[in-house]
């Protein structure tokens, strides 16, 4: 090319085609406030976060917890089971139809307690034949629709993560590296505010072998005042300060907590849809 | 290591280095040309064609709606919700409050929250013409057969999910009872006025 | 404007008209080179040793890794690169660079904002954007003084005598205006007017790719495009696949970044999955090119240091991209994502390919600019073999970790405390690689201060001079003392 200006307007169209793509379209599409609702329901999702916890990801950007953490629950798959909810007027036809396709081992006893699981981890197009031969039967049968991948069998979360899971967060905390373990779904996962409060301060004490860094600055070891601190964590021999002392969280610990606290990642919608489950019992 | 200056041979020019002018090998435009087939094949089959809500591991908006789950009640419910939003909503209004001078509030309604289900079933099927009192207002307008058009699941859908919803405590009303309140009314039904519609059972 | 030999500034005069530029350009950047070094080192070392200076909030692991990586990017390779492409610029351009005081004052300001950056974020003032920590202290700073560095080069190239292009100054000249419209669409979109939720993070995606992988790969391969040729004495093997290797790299590469898996809706990531799998064609056509162009000078050219490094970064830019490629396929994807795999890449892209090529470019480019030998020209061979090892005991151990810790990811069955435990030996090989690097840096970090120093010592000895020569008739100064005698 001899021309420069012909260079820079490749450029300028090679960018600007980027930028369309993945910073006006992305804006334009998920960019304007929108709340949605839970699957099923008329509760809205998300709700903001309250205060302390808002101040908590504030925390969390700042001590650089994303370098280690994820935020993001990921799915494999989708997959549905069937389980059956009426044997209706004809339970040997019923067994038949759920028998015939193989679909369950014997049962010493039929009927067996309802409702129970008769298919398990098929795709949409088997689960709804499935139904039909249990209806033409006379029975009712329900589907239900389970997330799959290894996250999910983790525990990590029910379903993968999507844009309304964070609509209010500002910055979003995604994650790139999981030197520590993902984070979409701890609120559900550890519930409990002092674990987490001993595990900033003491990652070793709660996990064992954990690269994770004591977060001691974000405490405070005093002497023990007339009446022992409420706040005082209840820290393990080998972690606790010399007696006489105890380590008291301060603000900042308190509202990491909170914002652990406030992560999940359990409800379905219609981009993630699962279905809730039952007491259900498994062939 | 030596000094690059006293090793460098004579350079060809002071712009720069000589350029080669030999052609581009025409291997490389093929398989550019074959990627970027391939590519758009791979985004036909993964991309969603842009849908917002279709998210890995699902490809299409079609395969996201047939995974929804639908049994059992919640599935009406969901279903009702939805044509109730298109078909009702837009006079009743979408927190079944009604709009003034449009059409009457649904919450709370004496109409929906009914024992039984003949009443409610015959206002969609044939229709409001006339005076009609509704939580101690009185209405005094037409309201044409939105439920006429409707199959028998989907307007029992509707009715479930009217009298199960803001605060309305009725049960269900199936497409069996749609269908009977149908035949009994004939084929052409006439809109009903609100002295004719205290007349049918509850 | 023809090309009239018997006019044109020599080389010389070019090369030193970039001098003092140049010199501040290079002084800071060796200095942060050493800076994030150290920070790496000392972050690597926390995942053996957790409690390793853990009572300090401005050493936690999450605030000196982000700042290990920054003071590496924007602290040593953006300088390094601008000043790259301004010599590069003004010596293919046949144009001196005039007006020197002002590329001096940008990159002072260049490195006054890297400084405020880095402190910013180990008080904890990060952004919490990845490759965007910076506060605004640290980012506008730097904004404007790549805007005014920018212009200087496009001012040298829109002054040219030598009208015909090439091959370089097309990636320079994109990579000049590339920076100023990512930065500030990341600044503004992120930061000054924040958009909603996940779209921050796609925002940061493709701000972070943008960076580190176009301008990185604009700067160095017009870098590695002009050196190959000239050092090996071939010429460059051809305007064409050079020119194709160009369009194809900026119109794919740009579109990459979107993680398979992401958060956002599917059109994304399968766009960037695509984009990635296009990306074999301009890696085809830059390994084409410098292939041919050096086949058969290799040997010859093994004593000299800058061909040795900037070929070396030619075999890192082709071995990240392929890198890269794997982490897109979404078949692999899900072993590599999430794992040190990503990072191997990013280190063995930006210190690899793009170090490696601007410690060949420095060496070649600083004593000609400056007109003064390196004080210690031997070390350049000791630095090259030094930093190699290092990178090769850094990249491997981790992209082979990554995947091994991917793969124990992937199983459920696998406790994930399993998953980190199995890090900790690769670990300990690449916290060894990264001691080698900064040894590599401290090496080049001497050359250049050195190099400096000897510099002002030669300004100091002119102003002596100067100042003790007796004077002569007919001079200024002569006159106008003749005339303040007069007066008086």
């Amino acid at each position: 090319m001899k021309n420069g200006f012909l260079v820079f307007l490749i450029s300028l169209v090679a960018l600007g085609g980027s930028w369309c793509g993945f910073v006006l379209a992305p804006v334009s599409q998920l960019g304007a406030d929108k709340q949605t609702t839970i699957l099923n329901s008329s509760d809205p999702y998300p709700i903001g976060r309250p205060g302390e916890a808002n101040q908590g990801l504030q925390v969390y950007r700042a001590n650089g917890c994303a370098a280690c953490h994820t935020e993001q629950v990921q799915q494999s798959g989708v997959a549905c089971d069937v389980i059956l909810t009426d044997n209706g007027k004809n339970p040997s036809a019923v067994y038949q139809a759920c028998g015939a396709s193989g679909m369950v081992r014997e049962y010493r006893a039929w009927p067996v307690r309802l409702p129970i699981t008769v298919v398990q981890g098929v795709n949409k197009e088997s689960a709804d034949d499935a139904v039909d031969k249990i209806t033409t039967a006379g029975g009712k049968a329900e589907i239900h629709i389970i997330a799959t991948g290894s996250d999910i069998a983790r525990g990590w979360g029910r379903r993968h993560s999507v844009a309304e899971d964070y609509l209010y967060d500002s910055p979003v905390q995604l994650g790139s590296l999981r030197i520590g373990q993902d984070l979409a779904d701890v609120g559900a996962r550890l519930p409990d505010a002092n674990w987490q409060l001993i595990h900033l301060y003491a990652p070793q004490s709660m996990v064992p072998g954990s690269a994770m860094p004591p977060f001691r600055y974000l405490f405070q070891v005093r002497k023990i005042g007339p009446v022992p601190s409420p706040d005082a964590l209840n820290l393990p021999k080998e972690f606790a300060p010399p007696s006489g002392y105890e380590v008291v969280p301060t603000a900042q610990a308190r509202e990491l907590a909170a914002y652990l606290l406030s992560l999940r990642a359990d409800v379905p919608l219609r981009d993630a849809p699962f279905t809730q489950p039952l007491a259900v019992s498994k062939p | 290591m030596s000094d690059e200056t006293k090793s460098n041979p004579p350079q060809p020019s002071d712009t720069g280095p000589a350029v080669m002018r030999s052609t581009v090998p025409i291997s490389i435009i093929l398989l550019t040309l074959l990627l970027l087939f391939l590519g758009m094949v791979y985004f036909d089959h993964h991309g969603g064609w842009f849908d917002s809500q279709v998210y890995g591991p699902y490809t299409s908006a079609d395969q996201l709606e047939s995974y929804q789950p639908r049994s059992g009640e919640a599935a009406i419910l969901a279903q009702g919700k939805a044509r109730y939003e298109q078909v009702c909503g837009l006079c009743h209004g979408l927190d079944g409050l009604g709009k003034p001078g449009q059409a009457p509030p649904l919450a709370g309604s004496e109409w929906v929250d009914t024992k039984g289900f003949e009443r409610l079933t015959h206002i969609p099927l044939a229709g409001v013409n006339g005076q009609l009192s509704v939580k101690g207002q009185m209405w005094s307008l037409s309201m044409p057969a939105m439920g006429a058009a409707m199959s028998d699941e989907e307007l029992a859908g509707v009715l479930t999910y009217i009298r199960s919803s803001w605060g309305n405590k009725g049960g269900p009303v199936t497409a069996d009872e749609v269908k009977a309140a149908r035949a009994a009314l004939g084929t052409h039904p006439q809109p009903m006025s609100g002295d004719q519609m205290s007349k049918l059972p509850e | 404007m023809s090309v009239n030999n018997t006019t044109n500034p020599s080389t010389t005069e070019i090369d030193r008209s970039c001098c003092v530029p140049l010199l501040a350009l290079f002084g800071g950047a060796a200095l942060w080179l050493v800076v994030g070094s150290v920070f790496g080192l000392i972050a690597s070392i926390k995942f053996h040793a957790p409690d390793f200076l853990a009572n300090c909030a401005w050493l936690t692991y999450g605030r000196l890794q982000p700042a290990a990586d920054d003071a590496l990017l924007y602290g040593f390779c953006l300088p390094a690169g601008l000043g790259v492409a301004l010599w590069l610029l003004a010596r293919i351009s046949l144009t001196p660079l005039r007006g020197a005081i002002i590329p001096v004052v940008a990159a002072n300001l260049w490195h006054l904002g890297v400084l405020a950056g880095l402190i910013g974020i180990v008080i904890g003032d990060s952004t919490g954007f990845v490759w965007l920590e910076f506060p605004r202290g640290g980012s506008v700073p730097i904004f404007f003084a790549y805007l005014l560095l920018a212009l200087w080069g496009m001012m040298i190239f829109a002054g040219r005598r030598e009208r015909a292009l090439y091959p370089s100054q097309w990636f320079l000249v994109a990579a000049l205006f590339w920076f100023p419209w990512i930065y500030s669409t990341a600044n503004l979109f992120l930061l000054t007017g924040p958009v909603r939720g996940v779209v921050q993070a796609v925002i940061g995606w493709w701000f972070a790719n943008n960076l580190l992988v176009v301008w990185t790969g604009l700067v160095g391969l017009g870098a590695a495009f002009y050196f190959l040729p000239k050092l090996s004495g071939r010429p460059l093997q051809s305007h064409y696949l050079a020119l194709f290797a160009f369009w194809t790299f900026i119109l794919f590469a740009t579109w990459c970044g979107i993680p398979s898996g992401a958060p956002v809706p599917a059109w994304m990531p399968t766009l960037s999955a695509a984009a990635t799998a296009l990306l074999i064609v301009p890696l085809l056509a830059v390994g084409l090119v410098g292939w041919r162009t050096v086949w058969g000078a290799v040997r010859s050219n093994w004593d000299n240091g800058p061909f040795c490094f900037i070929g070396t970064g030619l075999d890192c830019f082709c071995l990240a991209g392929l890198m890269l490629m794997a982490m897109g396929c979404p078949k692999i994807s899900p072993v590599t994502q999430f794992t040190w795999f990503g990072p191997a890449e990013t280190q063995l892209r930006l210190y690899g390919f793009f170090a490696m090529t601007m410690f060949g470019a420095a060496y070649y480019l600083l004593p000609r600019v400056v007109g003064i030998e390196f004080p210690f020209s031997k070390l350049m061979r000791v630095h090259y073999w030094i930093s190699l090892a290092g990178i090769a005991l850094f990249v491997v151990p981790l992209a082979i970790g990554g995947i091994v810790q991917g793969l124990k990811l992937q199983d459920p069955n696998v406790a994930f405390a399993d998953s980190t435990k199995a890090m900790l030996p690769f670990l300990r090989v690449s916290t060894t690689g990264l001691l080698f690097i900064l040894l590599g840096n401290l090496l080049f970090f001497v050359n250049v201060i050195g190099l400096t120093f000897l510099w002002k010592i030669t300004l100091l000895k002119k102003f002596l001079a100067f100042v003790k020569s007796p004077l002569e008739p007919g001079s200024a100064d002569a006159s106008l003392r003749h005339d303040q005698e007069v007066q008086a």
